[in-house]
C-alpha cells in the first residue's frame, strides 16, 4: 500500500507518474496550483482530514518558497532608463528651435520644450493648480518654417523658428472648488511674467485648457 | 503633484502631445517593464534594451491606444511581446541573477552564498522554460496577474494559459525538487 510519504518523498516520481491523482482522488495539479498561489494552508473540507493532500501540499509548499520569496524582492531599476527612454522620444519628434538673439557671436537658441517646461513649472505654483502639462504649440508654423529653413538651418533642429514669439498650451488640472476662470488668468499672467524675464520673448500666446478637478 | 492624476489622464495628455505627461508614465511604469523583462529574459542588459524599447515603442503606438484596457495591460503586451521576440532571436542568455542589483543582507558570507544558490536554482528554472510557459510563469507568479489578464496581454486563451501553466508549475516542481 502506499503511503502519503512514499508517494510525496520523489516529487519527480509524483510527478512524472501515469495517474495525475493522488489514491485519495485529488488532482495534482491543482494542489501544486494550490501550493504555488501560496495557499497552500487554506485547507478545503477534504484536505482538512485527507493525509495525502497534506503531505503533498506540504512538500510543493516547500518546494515552491524559493520562487514566492524571489517574487516578493523588489527589483533595481536602472536608473538611466526613464533618461534614456526620454532622449529616444526626443529624437522621434521633431525639435522646434526659438532662435531668440542674432549677435556677433552667433543665435541664442532655446528649445520650444524647455519654454514649455518653464511655462509648465511656472503654471504649477499659482495657487489651485493640482496639475499641469505644457507643450508647444507650433505645428503649423513649425511646418512651414521648416520648409523655409530646410536648406540652412542648425543640422540639429528639425524645425527653426526665428522671433520672439511664443504660443504655448497648457492642460491644467485644478483643485476642486476653486474658481477656474480666476485660477486660468493666474496662470496665464504668471507664464506670460516668467517667460519675458527668464527667457526674454516678448510676445506670449499662453491657452489654457482646464480639463479636470480634483479634491 | 502628478500623483494627483490617473494613468488615463496622463494617457489622454500624452495623445495630445503633451510629452511630460508621457514621462510621468514612464516614471510610474518604467519599473514594471524592467522587472518583466529581467524575469523573462535573465540578464540585466538585455533586459534593459526591451524595457526601453518597449517604451518607445509604447509612446509611437499612444495614438493608437484605445481605453478598452489599462494602460498597463497595453505596456504588460508589448513588453511580453518584444521580450519572447528577444527570446527567439536567441536562445541563450548571459546572466542568469536576477537578484543582481537588490540590496541584500550580504553580511553573512554563508547566507549571501546561499541566497545566491537559490536565486540561480530559481532562474535557471524558469529561464529554461519554453517561451510560452515562462511569459505564463511570470505573469501570474512574479507579477500577480489572473489567468484572463495573461489571456488579454498575451492574445491567447484562459483555458490555454492555464496549460501553461500546469506544464511549467510541473516543470519547475521537479527541478527545484530536485535541487534541494
Amino acid at each position: 500500500m502506499t503511503t502519503p510519504n512514499d508517494r510525496t518523498g520523489d516529487i519527480r516520481g509524483l510527478l512524472n507518474s501515469a495517474s495525475t491523482e493522488l489514491p485519495c482522488g485529488a488532482d495534482i495539479d491543482e494542489l501544486l496550483e494550490q501550493a504555488a498561489d501560496s495557499n497552500a494552508d487554506q485547507l478545503d473540507t477534504h484536505q482538512q482530514t485527507c493525509p495525502h493532500c497534506q503531505a503533498a501540499l506540504r512538500e510543493f509548499a516547500r518546494i515552491w518558497q524559493p520562487v514566492h520569496a524571489l517574487a516578493a524582492q523588489p527589483v533595481s531599476v536602472p536608473a538611466a532608463l526613464k533618461s534614456a527612454v526620454t532622449a529616444q522620444i526626443r529624437k522621434l519628434v521633431a525639435d522646434i528651435w526659438y532662435t531668440l538673439q542674432l549677435t556677433d557671436g552667433g543665435a541664442i537658441r532655446i528649445a520650444a520644450r524647455v519654454v514649455a517646461t518653464l511655462a509648465r513649472d511656472a503654471a504649477a505654483t499659482v495657487p489651485g493648480v493640482r496639475v499641469a502639462f505644457g507643450r508647444h504649440s507650433h505645428g503649423r508654423i513649425a511646418e512651414l518654417a521648416e520648409k523655409a529653413t530646410l536648406s540652412h538651418r542648425h543640422p540639429h533642429a528639425a524645425v527653426g523658428v526665428l522671433g520672439r514669439t511664443a504660443v504655448i498650451d497648457l492642460a491644467l488640472a485644478v483643485r476642486y472648488g476653486d474658481p477656474v476662470d480666476h485660477v486660468a488668468r493666474q496662470v496665464q499672467q504668471r507664464v506670460i511674467a516668467e517667460l519675458r524675464t527668464t527667457i526674454g520673448v516678448q510676445d506670449v500666446t499662453v491657452n489654457v485648457t482646464v480639463d479636470d478637478v480634483i479634491a | 503633484m502628478e500623483a494627483d492624476v490617473d494613468d488615463a489622464y496622463l494617457v489622454r495628455r500624452a495623445q495630445e502631445g503633451y510629452l511630460d505627461a508621457y514621462t510621468e508614465l514612464v516614471s510610474r511604469h518604467g519599473a514594471l517593464a524592467y522587472r518583466v523583462a529581467l524575469r523573462m529574459l535573465g540578464d540585466h542588459h538585455d533586459a534593459e534594451d526591451v524595457a526601453q524599447d518597449s517604451l518607445v515603442a509604447a509612446w509611437q503606438q499612444l495614438p493608437g491606444f484605445k481605453a478598452d484596457s489599462s494602460f498597463t495591460t497595453w505596456l504588460y503586451r508589448i513588453v511580453t511581446r518584444r521580450a519572447l521576440n528577444r527570446i527567439n532571436r536567441s536562445t541563450t542568455t548571459n546572466s542568469l541573477d536576477l537578484l543582481g542589483d537588490l540590496p541584500g543582507d550580504d553580511s553573512d558570507p554563508a547566507r549571501a552564498v546561499q541566497r545566491d544558490l537559490t536565486v540561480d536554482a530559481v532562474t535557471d528554472a524558469v529561464t529554461a522554460l519554453p517561451p510560452p510557459q515562462r511569459a505564463a510563469i511570470v505573469l501570474h507568479h512574479f507579477e500577480g496577474l489572473s489567468n484572463a489578464e495573461i489571456a488579454r496581454i498575451t492574445g491567447s486563451t484562459v483555458p490555454a494559459v492555464r496549460s501553461h501553466l500546469f506544464r511549467a508549475r510541473r516543470t519547475l516542481s521537479e527541478t527545484l525538487g530536485g535541487w534541494r
